[in-house]
């Protein structure tokens, strides 16, 4: 196989939950500095694709490499092993994960939350942890919250806090799954504008999303998934207007019904 | 009356053994269920079925019956146990089986996805345990716990069966001298409600300061 120069790379990938085949041989490559916004109906895969990318769900059929290193998988002579828990903590060093549901660590306060990962995994000192904890809270517009328990924020802050906990340790990519799905409708914007500041500085970001009108103005690039597989991928602009499949046009279509 | 004042060093120090042996068995109890609820969740079958099969048999056993096994079935195997060391393993193993219950329980309440986040920043599953699981764990199951600890401070009135000079061997020993049966097993009554009562007020002390709503 031969090491691509996408930050990720996706050949032939293959997952099945028991009999059940849930991604049925995907290709992507996501370059440096690209926001790829995944679309498609619910169970289409795409948490799971990018479940397979953090291989929080191992997948069985094809590879993934992360900034060149497979991931999850160790080739040996005779075929291929998990990898170990510290080979896999390595290749997933440059991956930064945001779910739906936050899981924040409700017993600890924000900046704990934050800094958590910094002291225990890269053994940076409490007080230069706190520093960095509080910049990157900043980022996120949430200085004032940092001595805060989770429980006693709204699900915008929440999720930005995420944000914050992901970036504290300086991954070179992020997976958002479905970031802003959980939210109430008003309190939507507060964090896809923080992903739009993270996208303008260059982040390279992979965003699991219905928000439509976000994928428009803020991805490079639209990847429409349906049954497991990609059926159409471009720029937004190319697939918003002139989608080529009827997958993809029915699915447009009863996302604008909807928003009527 | 004079008789019962010339008696209360002996109940200072039924009390003293229970509090020990009691503090002693249940400190094993939570250690070994906190294990066996892990092993409960394991993937590996030859380490959950026993666990379970565990869990089981302390559930149908009373603690008198694992006491006899220890202290009087112990020799048979080599196993030679003072009463108090037999006392406190027996109550130790006897609560493990309803802490692990307990902490499955606690265990299984956590959100899943709080264990990925930890992973995806690198935590190993060692470090996502004690600094993510345990501590959510030990708190939301902190009534039952302090529930499960006064059961057991009230069944190690059972240890008197091997002999143990806890608080209801004392008063045991004072009414077979004294004849007396209604001031030595009041006494001891009112030490047990007060230990209990104890240990109540501080738990609920500790749930105010310690339980977290989830995020
Ligand atoms: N842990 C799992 N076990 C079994 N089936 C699963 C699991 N996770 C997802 N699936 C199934 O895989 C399919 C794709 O799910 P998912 O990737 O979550 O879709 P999407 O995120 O596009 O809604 C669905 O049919 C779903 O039921
Ligand atoms: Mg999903």
């Amino acid at each position: 196989m031969t090491a691509s120069k996408a930050a990720i790379s996706v050949r032939g990938l293959q997952k099945h939950f028991g009999d059940k085949r849930v991604l049925s041989g995907i290709d992507l490559d996501i370059h440096a500095g690209d926001v790829t916004c995944i679309i498609g109906p619910s169970g289409s895969g795409k948490s799971t694709l990018l479940r397979s990318i953090a291989f929080l769900d191992p997948y069985d059929g094809g590879d993934v490499h992360v900034f060149g290193k497979l991931i999850g998988w160790r080739e040996t002579p005779l075929g291929r092993e998990r990898a170990g828990a510290r080979e896999l903590a390595e290749a997933r060093r440059s991956l930064g994960m945001v779910f739906q549901h936050f899981h924040l660590w409700p017993h600890m306060s924000v900046l704990d939350n934050v800094t958590l990962a910094l002291r225990l995994v890269h053994g940076v000192p409490r007080k230069q942890a706190e520093e960095t904890g509080r910049a990157m809270l900043e980022k996120v517009g949430l200085s004032t919250f940092a001595d805060r328990r989770p429980e006693s924020l709204s699900g915008g802050q929440k999720q930005r806090v995420a944000i914050a906990r992901a970036l504290a340790v300086r991954p070179k990519a992020m997976l958002f799954d479905e970031p802003t799905s959980a939210l109430d409708p008003e309190l939507v914007g507060e964090v896809l504008s923080v992903m739009k500041t993270l996208a303008v500085e260059g982040m390279t970001m992979v965003i699991v999303t219905h928000e439509m009108g976000f994928a428009a103005h803020a991805a490079s690039r639209v990847v429409f998934m349906d049954s497991g597989r990609i059926v159409e991928e471009g720029p937004p602009q190319t697939l918003f207007a002139t989608p080529k499949s009827e997958r993809l046009s029915q699915f447009l279509q009863t996302w604008r019904e909807r928003a009527l | 009356m004079s008789g019962f004042v010339n008696d209360i060093p002996l109940y200072a120090a039924g009390l003293a053994t229970t509090i020990a042996v009691s503090l002693l068995g249940i400190f094993i109890s939570v250690i070994v269920g906190i294990f066996l609820a892990l092993a409960l969740r394991s993937r590996f079958r030859l380490i959950a079925i026993p666990a379970r099969g565990y869990i089981e048999f302390a559930r149908g056993a009373p603690l008198a019956l694992v006491l006899f096994l220890l202290y009087y079935g112990g020799p048979q195997f080599g196993l030679l146990l003072s009463p108090h060391v037999a006392g406190i393993v027996g109550l130790g193993l006897y609560g493990a089986g309803p802490f692990a219950e307990i902490f499955r329980a606690g265990f299984s309440a956590i959100p899943k996805g709080e264990q990925e986040a930890a992973e995806m920043l690198g935590l190993t599953p060692g470090q996502s345990f004690l600094n993510i699981e345990l501590p959510q764990a030990l708190r939301v199951t902190l009534p039952a716990c302090v529930g499960q600890t006064i059961n057991l401070v009230k069944e190690s009135a059972v240890l008197s069966v091997i002999t143990l000079g806890e608080l209801t061997k004392v008063a045991g020993t004072i009414s077979s001298i004294t004849f007396a049966v209604v001031t030595p097993y009041l006494t001891i009554a009112l030490l047990y409600w007060a230990l209990v009562e104890t240990i109540a007020r501080l738990g609920f002390y500790a749930e105010r300061r310690f339980t977290v709503k989830g995020s």
